[in-house]
C-alpha cells in the first residue's frame, strides 16, 4: 500500500518544490519511509538538482514530424490547407516550408499529400529521467526539449512510466508546475491527496481559488499548505476566510530567516537541524499522512 | 509600428506580474504613450488584479480552441483506420465501434481525416473566455482565463494576442505589454511568437537561473531578442554576481526584495503609482529607461 500525494498550488512561487522536497526528506530521514518524487515541472525541472541525485536511467520522448521530399513535392498546397495549426507553409509556385515549432505531431499532412511527397519521421520533444536512490529517495522527472510546446504530453508520459516504481515506494510526492491544466488534473486524479500550497497575498489566494475548484471537480481530499506565512503585510483574513468557508485543513509553513536561507542555499532544512518552527510544519503534515 | 513587449521567466513566482503591471503603468504616466495590457497566463490570470482589477468589462466572448470527435456509429465500418492514424492514443476499437478518450484527444482531427466512410465529425468545445476590460488604473486589459483542466493554452493566448493588437490598432497605440505563463511550453511559445523583446525575469537562485537558460533558448529559437531584469538580487548577492556575469549587457538592472510588493498587490495598485519614489520604484524607472533606450 502506498500514498500518492500531489503538491500543486495554482500560482508560480508559492513554494511547491519547497514543501515537496521538505516533506520528502522529513518522511524519508525521520521517518525511515521510502519516498518516490514524480516532477512533472517539465518546463523547468529542478528537485532532482535539489537533491543532488544522479540520473541512471533516460528515456526519449518522441513524436510524429514530417519529412519533405521536395524532389516529389508538386506545390499543390494540400498539406498546408489541412494543417491545424499552420506549421506547413507554402510560397507557391516555389517551395514548401515546414515550421517546426508549430508542429503538434497530428500527421494529417501524411495522409492528406497525394504524390507521398511527406513520409513519417520523428523528433525528441521531451526526456524521462530516472535518478538513483538516495536516502530513500528517488526522482523521476520529465523534461521538456526547449521549443516544444508539447509540454503536455511529456507531463503525461513521466506520470505514466513512473507508475512502473510507485510499489517499491511508500510514498509518491508528485511536484507539479504552476496552474490548472491538463497535466495538473492528472496528476490530481491519480492522487488519494492534495497538498494545494498558496501564499498569504492576493494572486495566491486568487490562483488558489481557482485550483480548488479544479480539486472539487476531481473529486480529492485537499490540505492546504500556507507558505510564507507571517510575511509582512500579507493578506491573512481573506486567505483565513476561504479555507474556513470551504471547510479546508491548513497547514501553516512560517515565514523565517531559515526558510529563506534554505530556498536561496537550495537545501532541505532538515540540513540545518530540526529544532526550527518551520520544520515543525512539515512534521505535522507528515503526522497528518503517515500511513 | 506596435512594439511588443513579454514579460516572462522559466521559473514562477520570479515576479513577471509584477514587472508587467509596473511597465505598463510605467508607458501610460512616465513615457505618456497608449499601452494595451494582455495577460497569457490563462491558467493563473492575475495581471488584471495587479492593476486594479476590473473596473468596466468593454467585451466579452468565448473561446472554442478545441474540437471534439464525434462518432456516428450507424455510419461506422470499425475498419479501425482512426485508431491506427491518431498519435494520441486517444481512439481504441471496442464491440460498437471506436471509442474516444477525450483526455487524449488533442482535437486536431486526423481521425475524421482518415475515415474511409465520413463517420466522424468534429463539435467544437469552448476551452475559455476573452475578456477586454479597463483595469481599476485606468488601462485597457485583455485577458484570457482557460477553463479548469484544459489543454490547448496556446490557441487561447494567440487568440488574445490578435486580441490585443487589434485593440492597439483601433485605439492608436504603440505598446503591448505581455504577462506570459511560468514556464516554457505551449502558451510561453505563443506569447514569444510574434513578439519584439522578451524580459526575462530572474531571482537569485539556481532554480530561477535554469529556468531563464531555456526560456533564452527558446527565445532565440523563435528570433526574439531578450533582455535581463534581475529580481530581489539582495536575497543572495553571491548569485546575483554570478548572473551579471553571466548575462552582462543584457540585464537592464537590478530590483531589491521589497515587502511593498505585497502591499502594491494587496492594494491593487502597481508600486510606481502607491510608493513613486521608493528605491524600488527607482530601480524600476531605471529599468524601463533602459529598456526604452534599447529598444530604439
Amino acid at each position: 500500500m502506498n500514498k500518492v500525494i500531489t503538491v500543486t498550488g495554482g500560482k508560480g512561487g508559492v513554494g511547491k518544490t519547497f514543501v515537496t522536497v521538505n516533506l520528502a526528506s522529513v518522511l524519508a530521514r525521520l521517518e525511515r519511509k521510502r519516498v518516490l518524487i514524480v516532477d512533472i515541472d517539465v518546463s523547468n525541472p529542478c528537485v532532482s538538482t535539489l537533491i543532488k541525485s544522479d540520473v541512471e536511467r533516460r528515456k526519449p520522448i518522441k513524436v510524429f514530424r514530417p519529412k519533405l521530399l521536395n524532389e516529389k513535392c508538386v506545390l499543390c498546397g494540400e498539406c498546408v490547407r489541412h494543417c491545424p495549426v499552420h506549421a506547413l507553409l507554402l510560397i507557391p509556385t516555389k517551395k514548401l516550408i515546414f515550421i517546426e515549432t508549430l508542429c503538434e505531431g497530428c500527421a494529417i499532412c501524411l495522409y492528406v499529400c497525394p504524390v507521398q511527397a511527406i513520409t513519417e519521421d520523428e523528433r525528441t520533444v521531451g526526456w524521462i529521467n530516472v535518478t538513483s536512490e538516495r536516502n530513500l529517495t528517488r526522482v523521476i522527472y520529465g523534461e521538456l526539449v526547449p521549443g516544444n510546446r508539447q509540454e503536455g504530453e511529456v507531463m503525461e508520459r513521466t506520470l505514466e512510466f513512473s507508475k512502473q516504481y510507485w510499489d517499491n515506494y511508500d510514498y509518491v510526492i508528485i511536484d507539479t508546475p504552476p496552474g490548472t491544466g491538463k497535466g495538473i488534473m492528472r496528476a490530481i486524479e491519480e492522487s488519494d491527496l492534495i497538498l494545494s500550497v498558496t501564499e498569504p497575498t492576493r494572486l495566491g489566494l486568487h490562483d488558489l481559488k481557482k485550483l480548488h475548484s479544479l480539486v472539487k471537480k476531481v473529486g480529492k481530499y485537499e490540505i492546504v499548505v500556507l507558505n510564507k506565512y507571517g510575511i509582512p503585510y500579507g493578506d491573512y483574513g481573506e486567505i483565513e476566510n476561504f479555507v474556513n468557508s470551504e471547510g479546508l485543513k491548513v497547514y501553516k509553513i512560517p515565514y523565517n530567516d531559515l526558510a529563506i536561507r534554505s530556498y536561496f542555499e537550495g537545501k532541505s532544512m532538515l540540513e540545518y537541524g530540526m529544532k526550527y518552527e518551520t520544520l515543525k510544519g512539515f512534521r505535522e503534515i507528515a503526522n497528518d499522512i503517515l500511513l | 509600428m506596435i512594439k511588443e513587449v513579454v514579460v516572462a521567466s522559466g521559473k514562477g513566482g520570479t515576479g513577471k506580474t509584477f514587472i508587467s503591471s509596473n511597465l505598463a503603468f510605467f508607458i501610460r504616466h512616465h513615457v505618456n504613450k497608449g499601452v494595451i495590457c494582455a495577460d497569457a497566463d490563462v491558467e493563473a490570470p492575475d495581471l488584471i488584479l495587479a492593476l486594479g482589477g476590473i473596473r468596466e468589462v468593454i467585451r466579452e466572448r468565448r473561446f472554442y480552441g478545441t474540437k471534439l470527435p464525434v462518432i456516428d456509429y450507424s455510419v461506422c465500418i470499425k475498419c479501425g483506420s482512426c485508431v491506427e492514424a491518431c498519435r494520441f492514443n486517444a481512439l481504441r476499437m471496442s464491440e460498437k465501434g471506436p471509442i474516444v478518450d477525450y483526455y487524449s484527444c488533442e482535437g486536431l482531427g486526423t481521425c475524421s481525416l482518415v475515415c474511409p466512410v465520413n463517420a466522424i465529425s468534429f463539435k467544437e468545445k469552448a476551452i475559455g473566455k476573452i475578456i477586454v476590460a479597463k483595469s481599476g488604473v485606468n488601462l485597457l486589459t485583455v485577458t484570457g482565463d482557460l477553463e479548469i483542466g484544459e489543454s490547448n493554452s496556446g490557441r487561447l493566448v494567440y487568440e488574445l494576442k490578435r486580441e490585443a493588437r487589434d485593440l492597439a490598432v483601433k485605439e492608436g497605440v504603440n505598446y503591448v505589454v505581455v504577462d506570459a505563463a511560468p514556464g516554457i511550453g505551449c502558451p510561453v511559445i505563443s506569447s514569444l511568437s510574434g513578439a519584439d523583446v522578451l524580459l526575462v525575469v530572474i531571482e537569485p537562485i539556481p532554480q530561477s537561473l535554469s529556468g531563464a537558460r531555456r526560456l533564452i533558448e527558446v527565445s532565440e529559437k523563435l528570433n526574439v531578442n531578450w533582455y535581463v531584469i534581475l529580481n530581489k538580487y539582495d536575497l543572495n548577492v553571491e548569485f546575483s554576481k554570478d548572473i551579471l556575469n553571466t548575462f552582462k549587457s543584457k540585464v537592464l538592472g537590478m530590483i531589491p526584495y521589497d515587502f511593498e510588493v505585497i502591499v502594491s498587490y494587496s492594494k491593487m495598485t502597481p508600486l510606481l503609482s502607491l510608493k513613486p519614489s521608493s528605491s524600488t520604484s527607482n530601480a524600476l524607472k531605471k529599468i524601463f529607461n533602459n529598456l526604452f533606450e534599447a529598444m530604439k
